[in-house]
């Protein structure tokens, strides 16, 4: 059987959602474990677009991020300010 | 050789001399803090006449180089207890260094209780009784009063009401190019001038001669290279331009490092009404304007104009730590609430991070409900008439905590600590803790890849590389703090080098110097050992860097708690 995920969207993204009629949260049908890429997929997000997959509470590369039913999953653009995206795990540093 | 004004409020005297030497290779930071190591005794009363107010320009300040238009402002503070630096934006800065002027330090205590306006010309300072009419006045409208006596385009700092009555959180407020307000918000430097009975400074740089550049084609080079950093960047080319910092509360939100009801957890689920996204929404369907620069030269633009129901401009520098501290910490699921509490928090003169987080305190205490906004507003209110809740509220969250007998009393070094969990985002909290500024989350807030020695990531929920994390972050901090930049131009400079290397041979540029990124390292470290030093004589000792207990209590979603070992702690400092 199908679980669903919740899925938020910040920034420009978060205009996207509005413009496709998604509530905040949008619940997103999955059909079981997926890729971070394999979500941008389903979804029809550029991976241009989104810098971390927010999984439970935690920043990953999408193409790190594992997915599954009864998740909470926030998609982030490019564009966190300054040291969060090294403090937040965003970025590599050295 | 540039000037070096004093302005001595004992004997009402102006002192004009030539930098002395041992300022001359300093400026913003390095030279607020490095003179009032040298020049305040540590031990003095922060509102007693060995105080000592020093306001500095950075080294780029005044120069067509983007966002170079900070001051910086230093003093002993009457909050911590320990050396300041609190930064602005605003027309200031620039006119200081027009008119060649390294530092405006004012000194000493008049007798009496009148209010003065010092007045800063191409002819020297004066002293002059301040206009009767702007005494309690919302700084509002007393920038609108001083700048129709003295010229619609000076400079103007002012101090509110709170700063007349020496609070504690007073900040000191500086016109905009709009005549609106910016802040040097942290640490109540608003008390040390209103002990002085400085209710305003207004600078008039008619007649300067600008600013001189060594080497003007390289300077030209090194600038269109550093605007192409900022310009090009996704953060401060796109995303602070169109949200502002609000972006960051749906971020820390699901970060879970978004402190909600004084810190007990760092998720809520009303964040979005009150995060940028919905800000940039409501502030467009209301003709506002998402984007605006705090001074002259500001190419980031992470202002905003806020309007309110019917259009009008009700605030601007809607910042995420103050609707932060109010929209999650206060629990206060209102976002029209907040701005109207920012607006007074500007008007009335408190820093609206301090006052902000005391807003939460007071709910703690039972004064008002959580979450109540109107309840918010009226003891927000308080603080311009001088009741003693008033007062009290505006002497800060340790104040407040204290008079009413509260242990969970988020501060450091008595400042409240602002809006990122140190459970969830430990980085952070080892800055909290160490930092000579009191909790303040811009100490550690500049990152260069090339000044960074931190290999690998950083996991925000572990301890691993957060003792070098912080300290790196708050070297750098002190060097950019330095340079009359904008703190922001740091999310530039992390991705792209040359921007770090264009802001370096920018300052080569100007004075005929062969820095390197080594020397500006060493500046940053000299900056933190002069101010560590400061704290050191006025009586703190490494049990001040520390935490509150209740941050031993885990954190919601993650229920991370704040485990680092004294020890440790005391690592971030070791250099």
């Amino acid at each position: 059987m199908a679980k669903s995920i919740e899925l938020r969207g910040f920034m420009e993204l978060s205009e996207l959602f509005r413009e496709r009629g998604w509530n905040t949260p949008h619940e997103v049908a999955v059909p079981d474990t997926m890729t971070g890429p394999e979500l941008l997929a389903l979804l029809d997000v550029g991976r241009e677009r989104v810098e971390v997959i927010f999984v439970n509470g935690k920043a990953t590369s999408p193409e790190a991020a594992t997915v599954a039913g009864g998740d909470r999953v926030a998609l982030a653009p490019p564009g966190v300010p300054g040291p969060y995206r090294v403090l937040l795990g965003f970025k590599k540093m050295g | 050789m540039p000037k070096f004004i004093r302005i001595d409020m004992g004997a009402k005297a102006v002192k004009i001399e030539e930098c002395p030497e041992k300022y001359a290779g300093l400026a913003g930071r390095g030279l607020t803090s490095i003179f009032v190591a040298d020049e305040v005794k540590p031990t003095c009363h922060p509102l007693g006449k060995n105080n000592k107010l020093i306001f500095a320009p950075g080294y780029l300040t005044g120069t067509s180089a983007a966002n170079s238009g900070r001051l910086s402002c230093g003093a002993k503070s009457p909050l911590t207890g320990g050396i300041k630096e609190s930064n602005t934006g605003g027309t200031f800065a620039q006119r200081m260094s027009k008119m060649d002027i390294k530092a405006l330090v004012f000194e000493g205590l008049p007798e009496g209780d009148g209010f003065y306006v010092v007045k800063v010309t191409m002819d020297g300072a004066t002293i002059e009784e301040a206009p009767a009419e702007i005494i309690g006045m919302g700084n509002y409208e007393a920038i609108k009063v001083l700048q129709a006596k003295y010229g619609p385009k000076v400079g103007v700092a002012i101090i509110g009401p709170a700063g007349e009555m020496r609070l504690t959180a007073a900040n000191i407020s500086f016109a905009d190019p709009q005549s609106n307000i910016r802040s040097a918000g942290r640490g109540g430097l608003g008390a040390v001038m209103g002990a002085k009975k400085i209710k305003a400074v207004v600078i008039d740089d008619t007649g300067a001669p600008g600013v001189t550049i060594a080497n003007p084609e390289a300077f030209k080079d090194a600038s269109k290279r550093f605007t192409n950093a900022l310009t090009t960047h996704p953060v401060t080319g796109q995303a602070l331009p169109k949200y502002g910092t609000n972006i960051l509360i749906n971020i820390l939100n699901e970060a879970g490092g978004l402190p909600t009801k004084n810190f007990r957890s760092g998720r809520n689920e009303w964040a979005n009404n009150v995060g940028g996204e919905t800000m940039a929404a409501v502030i467009e369907s209301r003709k506002g304007k998402t984007t605006h620069g705090c001074h002259a030269g500001c190419i980031i633009r992470c202002s905003q104009h806020y309007n309110d129901k019917d259009e009008k401009y009700l605030t601007s520098g809607f910042e995420y730590e103050t609707i932060w501290a109010l929209g999650a910490n206060a629990c206060v699921d209102d976002l029209d609430a907040i701005a109207y509490a920012d607006r007074e928090f500007d008007d009335v003169g408190v820093d609206s991070i301090e006052t902000a987080v005391t807003v939460g305190v007071a709910m703690e205490a039972g004064i008002i409900p959580w979450g109540d906004a109107k309840a918010m507003l009226d003891l927000i209110l308080e603080i311009r008439k001088g009741t003693p809740l008033g007062r009290i509220l505006g002497s800060g969250a340790g104040a407040l905590g204290q008079m009413y007998g509260l242990s969970r009393v988020p501060t450091v070094k008595n400042q409240a600590i602002p809006a990122y969990d140190p459970r969830a985002v430990k980085g952070v909290g080892l800055t909290y803790a160490t930092t000579p500024m009191g909790a303040d989350h811009t100490a550690g807030y500049a990152v260069a890849t090339n000044i960074l020695k931190v290999g690998g990531f950083v996991d925000p929920l572990g301890k691993a590389g957060q003792v070098e994390l912080s300290r790196n972050l708050q070297i750098a901090t002190a060097a950019v703090d330095s340079t009359g930049m904008c703190l922001f131009i740091a999310f530039a400079i992390l991705d792209i080098a040359d921007g770090f290397n264009a802001l370096v041979e920018m300052i080569n540029a100007r004075y005929n110097l062969s820095l390197t990124g080594d020397d500006v390292v060493a500046l940053g470290k000299t900056i933190l050992k002069a101010e560590r030093g400061f704290n050191e004589r006025a009586g703190f000792t490494k049990a001040h860097d520390r935490l509150p207990e209740f941050f031993e209590e885990p954190c919601a979603p993650h229920n991370v708690t704040w485990d680092f070992t004294d020890e440790e702690i005391d690592e971030v400092f070791n250099f």
